[in-house]
């Protein structure tokens, strides 16, 4: 190699390496009917194949056990609940079971199983594998961790703690092949959607009592969803084909379905732009991308059922004392952190419980107001914050939890003369001291299991798992109980809502934000909608080849519905 | 020879046991467990986890059957992956991470060893200072930085090649190029290290006044002895790139070991960890042996006892 040769690959590799810092507009279309933006590469696939992330690999795809996002995106596929949600509303249509009746009394809901439905592997479904794999979720030695979606039905909680032995008790009966039917403890409204959680899902009770928990390995699984599974390679991909056996098969557009296992969120929105997946689903896009992205049509925004505070550990003092709470809470300027921070990708939110729940009035949410912020510190006996013990605030490691400490001590130095610690810990140490109450004041999220402000409001009884606050209060546990037994649906919100407001002014939590969910879609895939669950139904997509001839993309319609991603909260995280 | 194989062979048994020793303790001491959540597991599901786990058992009596287990090859199921067993999540990705090591340390060394000689026998010309310059910038840039780099001019702005993902020859480009930029730099001057000590020695002297051709001097006679120290640096480069592949795994979602490293740490999934972190440190001791084997074969005044 001469000098000369040398020095031209040094230029050639300085060529490159301005080339890339150059912004990427090559691939940016603009349709000529709507005249807007789109987002890197648009050729839609030869194939009727749909691609996305679905971010880390899951745990399981055993839906009674299963516990995250990208793991019921899998098994939603495979499986089939009882009813099947409606594409854009949710509405509960039929699904295996071909309809239902719900008793007068609020109490028994019958289904009646659609005919000749069958497993994958042609064994027929029937009531009794419902009744079974409910049963198995129950059951204390499957150690399911969502078993709790099950409680509303009659004894199921008792079985499920093992405080009842006999099987019998519990709600669920098969008469025959074709019925189930389902008796509930009490009148629960939001029941129908608490079935459409993956937990709910029936399993193939031949194919686990065979293989035990390799069940869902490739050679082994059968479901009896819209799609099978062809291929699987664990932190690479998910590839499900149409399954012909499924009894709605003839409404299944697409051949196939890769969903790629990919975590990193630059990766998954360099895969969307670079054209290799066709949608990149709520959540796997990153924080900073979210003012550039904005103006492409491909972005898709909607209120989450989801909300972001911090929780007070009140067995400590100071922060025992409701004035010290009350200060901290009126301190906080949730407006700036949203503007200025969360540059509006996020909305402030005074209030516990998120929005989206229709009939429902909130309580007056909690807004800053440093004058009489100072007023309660002054209340609690640190007037000026003279003498303010040192406490902290625990949030897990991340840069954006980090801003958001950051800016909130520098408020209440400001507005109350106080000096707060920040600590941030990786993920398992934050849980340990969350859960053992290792805390002072500590970022918490929390995502919503179903349409019901309850979902929000019953984890700060006494004792609750989740609660991690130490708070308890009989008046508030007797609120729950009056509303969880009201038939009235606005006498229930009612009482919910003075639940919620005795939360808020107890200040055992300073609510932050609201979220919001993000993704990107490609403007060929039809049939996919923003959905009050984040459930994304995969049998009603397909891929329009046409799509640039046609008047009006499906264009982005921002605040229009209400979009939430099932619990499994690490979703938050 | 023999007697010295079998001294180092035995060696890597204590050191196992110390390494496994270790990351068992320093998992259990961790704060947090396989079974904590941001959302609650009701006490009853996570009493039969760890009965099912054995970790409702004392720690000494775990720490046994870890050991047992360790020897049998065997570390039982994954915490986080339970319908898999930790030795054929090992076994799938280890694959993949050693195809795309191996593929990084030959274009370090193919690239890398040229470049050095070529600054070696031109010192102090500007093809030296270039090259130097340039090793000096490979070596400074961190991977996880040149990594998202290639991936906007190469991939979004070209479409030259995949972002990410790990299907098919085009998409191992980026990531091989990655992970091998560092070492190729490395590499390089290494080499010129290594040669310009050699080619200043009597026999070099003499083949050249034996009038070889320039080339066949520096190709046949100094590039033996000059290669040494990259001969050497192969070893603790083969743990680099294994260290290295976990960030260039991470950003260009490759299937590999490294992945099951970081994730299985953050997850508290004793099993996959024990097994990762014993692998590789068997994996590393037999490659640092092969390099001390390879060291004789080079250079004959080297002796193996």
């Amino acid at each position: 190699m001469r000098p000369v040769t040398l020095l031209r690959l040094l230029a050639a590799a300085a060529a490159l390496a301005l080339l890339s810092c150059a912004p990427a507009q090559r691939a940016d279309v603009q349709t000529a009917s709507s005249g807007k933006r789109w987002f890197g590469d648009l050729s839609p696939p030869a194939e009727n194949v749909f691609t996305y992330a679905n971010g880390a690999e899951p745990e399981r795809i055993d839906p009674g056990l299963m516990s995250g996002q990208p793991d019921g995106r899998i098994a939603r596929a495979l499986f089939e609940r009882l009813t099947s949600p409606d594409a854009k509303t949710l509405e509960p249509r039929p699904g295996q079971a071909y309809r239902w009746d719900l008793s007068p009394d609020g109490l028994t809901y019958t289904f009646h199983l659609r005919p000749g439905i069958v497993w994958s592997d042609g064994r027929p479904v029937t009531a009794h594998d419902f009744l079974w794999s409910w049963m198995r979720v129950l059951e204390p030695v499957t150690a399911s961790r969502y078993a709790t979606f099950l409680y509303p039905v009659a004894n199921a909680e008792a079985y499920n703690k093992g405080e009842l032995k006999d099987p019998a008790k519990v709600g669920l009966a098969a008469p025959d092949d074709s019925t189930f039917v389902v008796r509930l403890g009490q009148p629960t409204s939001y029941f129908l959607t608490l079935t459409y959680f993956y937990t709910c899902l029936p399993v193939p009770r031949q194919v686990i009592e065979k293989h035990g928990a390799r069940w869902t390995r490739i050679e082994n699984i059968a479901g009896n969803g819209p799609f099978r599974l062809s291929y699987w390679r664990q932190n690479d991909r998910f590839e499900m084909v149409r399954n012909p056996t499924y009894w709605d098969v003839a409404n299944v557009k697409l051949d196939r379905v890769v969903a790629y296992s990919v975590d990193d969120l630059n990766t998954c929105t360099n895969l969307y732009k670079a054209g290799v997946t066709d949608w990149n689903p709520s959540g796997y896009l990153p924080a900073q991308y979210i003012p550039y992205m904005r103006d492409y049509a491909d972005y898709r925004t909607g209120r989450y059922q989801a909300t972001y505070f911090y929780s007070i550990n009140v067995t400590r003092p100071p922060l025992d004392n409701v004035w010290v709470r009350r200060a901290l809470n009126l301190a906080v300027d949730r407006e700036t952190i949203s503007r200025d921070l969360l540059k509006g990708s996020r909305d402030p939110w005074g209030n516990l419980s998120p929005s989206g729940y229709p009939g429902y009035q909130h309580p007056p949410g909690i807004t800053y107001d440093p004058e009489k912020a100072r007023e309660c510190l002054a209340k609690a006996g640190y007037p000026g914050g003279k003498g303010f013990p040192k406490i902290s605030i625990l949030f897990n490691t991340s840069e954006d939890h980090r801003r958001i400490a950051e800016a909130i001590q520098a408020m209440w130095r400001r507005d109350l003369g106080i000096d707060i610690e920040l600590s941030n810990q990786e993920w398992g140490s934050y849980l340990q001291a969350t859960t053992s109450l290792q805390y002072d004041i500590a970022r918490r999220s929390w995502i919503g299991d179903y349409l019901d402000p309850n979902t929000f409001l019953e984890m700060w009884r006494t004792g609750d798992g989740n609660n991690r606050t130490g708070w308890s209060s009989p008046q508030y546990d007797a609120l729950l109980r009056r509303a969880a037994a009201e038939l009235d649906p606005t006498k229930r919100f009612a009482l919910l809502a003075e639940a919620e407001a005795l939360v808020l002014d107890q200040g055992i939590v300073i609510p932050i934000y609201h979220y919001s969910t993000v993704e990107l879609l490609k403007p060929y895939v039809k049939g996919l909608y923003q959905t009050a669950l984040d459930v994304h139904p995969l049998q009603h997509v397909w891929i329009d080849r046409e799509w640039q001839t046609r008047p009006g993309p499906v264009a982005a319609d921002p605040r229009a519905a209400t979009d939430q991603a099932g619990p499994g909260s690490d979703g938050t995280r | 020879m023999t007697t010295f194989l079998i001294r180092r062979l035995l060696l890597i048994i204590p050191t196992l046991w110390v390494i496994g020793t270790l990351t068992f303790f320093m998992m259990r001491f961790a704060p947090g467990g396989p079974f904590l959540a941001e959302r609650d597991i009701p006490a009853a599901a996570k009493e039969q986890l760890e009965r099912q786990y054995g970790l409702d058992r004392p720690l000494h009596e775990q720490y046994l059957k870890f050991l047992a287990n360790s020897v049998r090859l065997d570390f039982g199921p994954s915490y986080k992956y339970p319908a898999r067993q930790v030795t054929e999540i090992i076994f799938e990705a280890l694959p993949v991470s050693l195809e795309l090591g191996a593929w990084a340390l030959l274009l370090a060394v193919l690239i890398g060893v040229p470049i050095g000689v070529i600054a070696a026998v031109r010192q102090n010309t500007g093809a030296d200072f270039a090259a130097m310059a340039a090793a000096l910038a490979g070596v400074s840039v961190p991977n996880f930085v040149l990594g998202p780099i290639l991936v906007l001019g190469l991939s979004l702005s070209l479409f030259v090649f995949p972002p990410a993902l790990w299907s098919g020859p085009q998409s191992r480009v980026l990531p091989v190029l990655t992970l091998s930029t560092a070492y190729i730099a490395y590499i390089a001057r290494l080499t010129r290290g290594g040669m310009l000590e050699v080619l200043r020695q009597d026999y070099i002297r003499t083949a050249r006044a034996k009038g070889l051709s320039e080339f066949t001097v520096v190709a046949k006679h100094a590039l033996k002895l000059g290669i040494l120290p990259v001969v050497s640096y192969r070893g603790p480069a083969a743990a680099r790139v294994v260290m290295g592949s976990i960030v260039v795994e991470s950003i260009f979602a490759v299937p590999g070991l490294g992945q099951h490293l970081v994730r299985g740490a953050f997850n508290r999934d004793y099993t996959l960890v024990l097994g990762v972190v014993l692998f590789y440190a068997l994996f590393l001791m037999l490659l640092n042996l092969l390099v001390d084997i390879s060291y004789t074969r080079l250079d004959p005044r080297v002796e193996l006892a």
